[in-house]
């Protein structure tokens, strides 16, 4: 426990009106961790995800990315709100979000999709952010693409190219919110054997997934989540193995 | 019934040519205020402010909801006015004499930009939310997000619409010879009176008009094309 936390998170909750989806989560994520997070549908794991980028700000607790906490103040109606704006946007582009339906830009071509973050964010010129664009591509397999546009893509490669584009921005960790359920069940492989790969690597991820196997194989830690609670936490194989939960092994049981 | 329409002094064809470049002159200038104010009011629909959200409601429902016609004549004696009204403050009573173009553009502008404004307000909101939380996702500020995504696939859901609002813009144009100004309708009605060849000249500023209305539908191709690059290259 000596290194600084990539990611820690204590005791978050998050409320959508009167409905509260989290209910005080806490997570600790060490420098090339893989963190596979489950649960049914609606337990809460992309508002967990969106509240660890920011997407959402949360209702109160504490988030830490690489020891550096996020202040948030409250503001005149109650709810937390970033002291420093510009702390959010340094927060997300230090961690790079892969969503289920890829959301790749439409109007840009693959190549263009991967330097647009590089070039206006990270402030890089574009000669270099083509050329590193261009070995990520053809780290996810796909650069004889760069000129196509996402829509010429099958599911599978455009998720390919949403995990290069995630990766341009040297994260410190990369979110995963269900990368493959998307996808044809031809598909799913391809993609599941990148993350294998970025997961040998040593690279902190978090992934929400359905995936069992996956989690189980490259995972140091797995959460089930329910009802916005951590319902089992563990390394896979006391997890999988020896469940204390009643409802995980329901969950586990029943397929999904 | 040709020579009515000859070039030079003997017929009307250099002032229908006139009337014409002054036509498409006004509907592009008109055009471009009109699509400045579009955006502005659809920004403001868009916006969380309840301030600017009524004051562009409003301003849509009340152009909207007044004729054209009537449109064109408030804002010529309504800018007249006020403009001699603020002269009279400065002590200066000269009667000021409103400019037709300006007060046209003016008038076909806001228009153009009420009606605009719900093409525009609909396009925004049919861009993906996805890709424009990606765009968030990666540390990019609001600003960015706007003008790198979101702005530039709003074009695409926008264009058809703004393609009819043209069409109507360009006929609307004849409105302004009401004040007028010497566009395209108005020499044909000259040149029709002069002559006593009404016919020859209304049918001649008919297939005038429709020629640039089918010219600007080879325009708008053009540019819905361009904004539909890599979504759906043969539609
Ligand atoms: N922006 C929002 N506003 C209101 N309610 C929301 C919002 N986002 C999520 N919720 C609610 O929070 C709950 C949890 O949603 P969440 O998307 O986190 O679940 P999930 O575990 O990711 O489910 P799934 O497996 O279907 O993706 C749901 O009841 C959902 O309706
Ligand atoms: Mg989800």
């Amino acid at each position: 426990m000596s290194s600084t936390a990539a990611i820690s998170i204590t005791d978050l909750h998050k409320t959508f009106g009167s409905n509260e989806v989290l209910k005080g989560v806490s997570l600790l994520a060490h420098p090339g961790d893989v963190v596979s997070i489950l649960g049914s549908s609606g337990s809460g794991k992309s508002t967990l995800l969106r509240c660890i980028n920011l997407l959402e700000i949360p209702t109160s607790g504490n988030i830490s990315i690489n020891g550096e906490p996020l202040k948030l103040e409250k503001n005149r109606y109650g709810d937390l709100q970033p002291v420093e704006p510009k702390q959010i946007t340094k927060i997300r582009s230090k961690l790079s979000m892969v969503f289920q339906s890829f959301n790749l830009w439409s109007h840009m071509t693959i190549i263009e999709n991967i330097i647009e973050a590089p070039i206006h964010v990270l402030k890089k010129n574009k000669a270099q952010a083509i050329e590193e664009a261009m070995k990520l591509l053809n780290k996810v397999g796909i650069a004889e693409k760069a000129h196509c546009y996402p829509g010429e893509l099958s599911g599978g490669q455009q998720q390919r190219v949403a995990i290069a584009r995630a990766l341009a921005m040297e994260p410190d960790a990369l979110l995963f919110d269900e990368p493959t359920s998307a996808l044809d069940p031809e598909l799913v492989n391809e993609v599941l054997q990148v993350m294998r790969q970025l997961a040998n690597e040593g690279r902190t991820m978090i992934v929400v997934t359905h995936e069992m196997g996956f989690a189980r194989e490259v995972s140091d830690q797995v959460i089930f989540l329910h009802e916005g609670k951590i319902e089992e936490q563990g390394t896979p194989d006391k997890v999988f193995d020896n469940p204390d939960s009643e409802r995980f092994k329901q969950f586990l049981s029943s397929g999904l | 019934m040709f020579e009515y329409l000859s070039y030079g002094d003997s017929g009307f064809g250099d002032e229908l040519l006139a009337g014409s470049l002054l036509t498409i002159e006004l509907a592009l200038v008109s055009l471009v205020v009109g699509i400045f104010l579009g955006l502005l009011t659809a920004a403001a629909k868009l916006s969380k402010n309840r301030f600017y959200k009524a004051i562009a409601h409003l301003y849509t429902e009340v152009v909207r909801g007044i004729p054209e016609m009537l449109v064109v004549l408030v804002v010529f004696f309504g800018t007249s006015v006020l403009i001699q009204t603020i002269a009279e403050w400065f002590d200066y009573s000269d009667y000021i004499e409103v400019n037709a173009f300006v007060a046209g553009v003016f008038a076909l502008g806001m228009v153009f930009g009420a009606f605009s404004s719900e093409v525009f307000r609909g396009a925004f909101l049919a861009v993906p939310k996805g890709q424009l939380e990606a765009a968030t996702a990666c540390g990019m500020s609001h600003w960015q997000v706007f003008h790198r995504i979101r702005l530039p696939q709003m074009w695409r859901f926008a264009i058809p619409g703004l393609g009819n609002l043209w069409m109507v813009l360009l006929k609307d144009t004849s409105l302004i010879s009401i004040i007028a100004l010497d566009e395209l309708l108005r020499w044909s009605k000259v040149a029709a009176e002069t002559t006593k060849q009404p016919f020859t000249f209304y049918i001649a500023a008919a297939c005038i008009y429709l020629v640039l209305t089918i010219f600007s539908d080879v325009i708008r191709n053009y540019f819905e094309t361009k904004a539909n690059r890599g979504i759906a290259p043969h539609a």
